[in-house]
């Protein structure tokens, strides 16, 4: 094959590939913020956020 | 102790800590954060007058640039990392560390290879990648200590009383486990004999190596633990919990992610092909948004205590430190565009964008936890509580002099570099005579390193004289306000 034509070829699937982890990456990315922002988790996130607090001690 | 979910502690309970090794982890912070900000100030002395190089094989620029780099961020970053990873993980998972012995290989084995990389980069002797200098028999010892670390901390987090990880605890494994493999597969060399070995790449493949791992040196060596530190000791100097939790594991898992891929940023305009430069421009640029997500998580934890800020040299610290981060992280993705990196790569603006990262953010985040620690391990009030307010100011202005003096060269160079004449022939066509109009630049450069370094040592005396000092007495609650 023509050396031209095969750069394009391999840029049309690196395009491919770059365009399948965008929308896999952005898929990840909503459903992670999606569960941290659940009403449901809210009581427990919030008590995570105070561990640096519970732990009784002095320093 | 029984499991639970986040595992409170009542008051008064000794889960018996080991504060010994944060205590020596402490000790050798301060120690060599001299060493290595003493070597900074020395090499800006001799780029703005060069007899300070002696005519010594051992003492020119170029064996003690590498030694300072090495001595800041491996000696002094490494040692308060480990300094807090200690203190607060033991805390954060409610009991002692895995193994008191490896905790002390640990230690010892870090200084042993600190000592080795200062005698071994003045004689000259190192493999020439830019934070991974070192010799290969250091790295093999390297490798061995990490694992070691590796070991305790992970045999920490298997044995803990508690079922959630604390987000800072998120930002610490990031870094055992990042580093362990950029150390590797950066370093991995085929030895001709003990003090000379041959890279396993070669040409671009050696330069994408190296630059994964020197920005991500960055990304995880001097970014995400003190991120990690920031979300234990700015809520704890505070006394009020992160603004916002949720945030802070959006911003963990989005802010590992995209600064894996940001490498190429320091390969623009090079042989690297088109597309690899601009995937790095891209993540570059996406990353200003995880990274003011924290610094937003950091400020907006202090809603209702900026009245304190006013008096409290350690949230000073540490908003000024939550500041520059956010000053060094949208300067960072600006100069990923690649034409504005046309105009900074290779002037005195990285060297300053360096060190406002460097200087306010890594140092002052450090100092903050310092004054923290010195206070609440040792039990005892501050020998010199107005001493901590000056050593703040001094250094705060030092940074400020340093950046804008290395900005103010590094778009002077830039523009002069590149500028035409009417014939269009460059129009300073003499390199060296662009070079002799920085001095003045460097001048400050040095006077803004030198206050604060002077700030250093105030601090050092201070936390001698306090740690000599007498102990605080059981009754009396931890002063917040120290000055
Ligand atoms: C008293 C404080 C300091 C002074 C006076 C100082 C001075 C310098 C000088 C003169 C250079 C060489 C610049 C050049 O080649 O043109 C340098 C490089 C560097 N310093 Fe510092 N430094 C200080 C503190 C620190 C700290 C605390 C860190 C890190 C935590 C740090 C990290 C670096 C790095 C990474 C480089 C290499 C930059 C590059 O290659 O682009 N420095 N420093
Ligand atoms: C979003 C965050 C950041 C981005 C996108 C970024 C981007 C960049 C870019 C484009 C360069 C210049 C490369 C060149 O032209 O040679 C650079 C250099 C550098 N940056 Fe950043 N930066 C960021 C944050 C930081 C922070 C927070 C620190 C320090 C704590 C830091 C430390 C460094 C160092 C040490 C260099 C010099 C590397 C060398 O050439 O030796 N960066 N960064």
């Amino acid at each position: 094959m023509n050396p031209l034509l095969r750069e394009a070829a391999a840029s049309v699937q690196l395009g491919w590939v770059l365009g399948a982890m965008t929308v896999v990456f952005l898929a990840v990315f909503l459903g992670w913020v999606f569960w941290a922002y659940r009403p449901k988790h809210r009581a427990m996130m919030e008590e995570i956020g105070r561990m640096p607090f519970m732990d009784g001690g002095d320093a | 102790m029984e499991k639970t979910t986040t595992g409170t502690v009542a008051a008064g309970t000794d889960v018996g800590y080991d504060l010994d090794i944060v205590k020596m982890f402490f000790t050798a912070t301060v120690v060599w954060a001299l060493v290595g900000m003493l070597v900074g100030v020395i090499i800006a002395l001799q780029l703005a007058w060069w007899p300070a190089n002696l005519g010594l094989p051992w003492t020119t620029f170029g064996r003690l640039r590498p030694l300072h780099t090495n001595a800041v961020i491996f000696a002094f970053g490494g040692n308060v990392v480990f300094t807090g990873i200690y203190h607060s993980t033991q805390r954060l998972l409610r009991t002692r560390m895995f193994s008191d012995t490896l905790s002390r290989v640990h230690f010892w084995g870090w200084q042993s290879i600190i000592v080795l990389a200062a005698v071994t980069l003045p004689l000259g002797m190192t493999q020439s990648k830019e934070y991974a200098e070192l010799i290969w028999p250091i790295d093999v010892l390297i490798t061995v200590v990490w694992v070691v670390f590796g070991v305790n901390f992970f045999g920490t987090l298997a044995r803990r009383k508690v079922q959630h990880l604390y987000v800072a605890i998120w930002f610490y494994m990031s870094f055992v486990i990042t580093i362990a493999v950029l150390h590797i597969v950066n370093s991995l060399a085929v030895p001709a004999t003990w003090f000379r070995s041959y890279p396993v790449y070669s040409g671009l493949t050696d330069a994408l190596v190296q630059w994964w791992y020197g920005h991500n040196a960055v990304g995880f060596f001097l970014t995400t633990p003190f991120l990690g530190l920031m979300y234990y000791y700015l809520p704890r100097a505070a006394e009020r919990p992160v603004y916002s939790y949720r945030l802070s594991i959006i911003h963990f898992w989005a802010l590992v992610f995209l600064y894996i891929w940001a490498g190429p940023h320091h390969l623009l305009y090079s042989a690297l092909p088109d597309w690899a430069q601009t995937l790095g421009m891209v993540f570059s640029v996406m990353l200003i948004a995880p990274s003011w997500g924290g610094m937003l998580n950091g400020l907006l934890t202090l809603r209702g205590a900026w009245d304190r800020v006013r008096t409290d040299p350690i949230l000073k610290f540490m908003v000024v430190a939550v500041s520059f981060y956010g000053m060094s992280t949208f300067e960072g993705p600006m100069m990923s565009i690649r034409a504005v990196n046309g105009l900074a790569h290779y002037t005195n603006w990285v060297i300053g964008h360096v060190h406002s990262g460097a200087l306010g953010w890594v140092g002052m985040i450090s100092f903050g936890m310092l004054y923290w620690m010195v206070q609440n391990i040792w039990k005892r009030p501050l020998a010199h509580p107005t001493w901590a307010s000056h050593h703040f100011w001094l250094a705060t202005i030092g940074i400020v002099l340093y950046t804008v003096s290395m900005w103010a060269a590094g778009l002077m160079e830039g523009l002069q570099w590149r500028a035409l004449n009417d014939a269009g022939q460059l129009a300073n066509p003499i390199f060296v005579d662009i070079t002799a109009r920085l001095n003045p630049f460097l001048w400050i450069r040095l006077l803004g390193g030198a206050m604060y370094l002077t700030g250093a040592v105030m601090m050092a005396v201070n936390f001698w004289q306090t740690i000599r000092g007498p102990e605080r007495p059981a009754a009396e609650p931890v002063p917040v306000a120290a000055d």
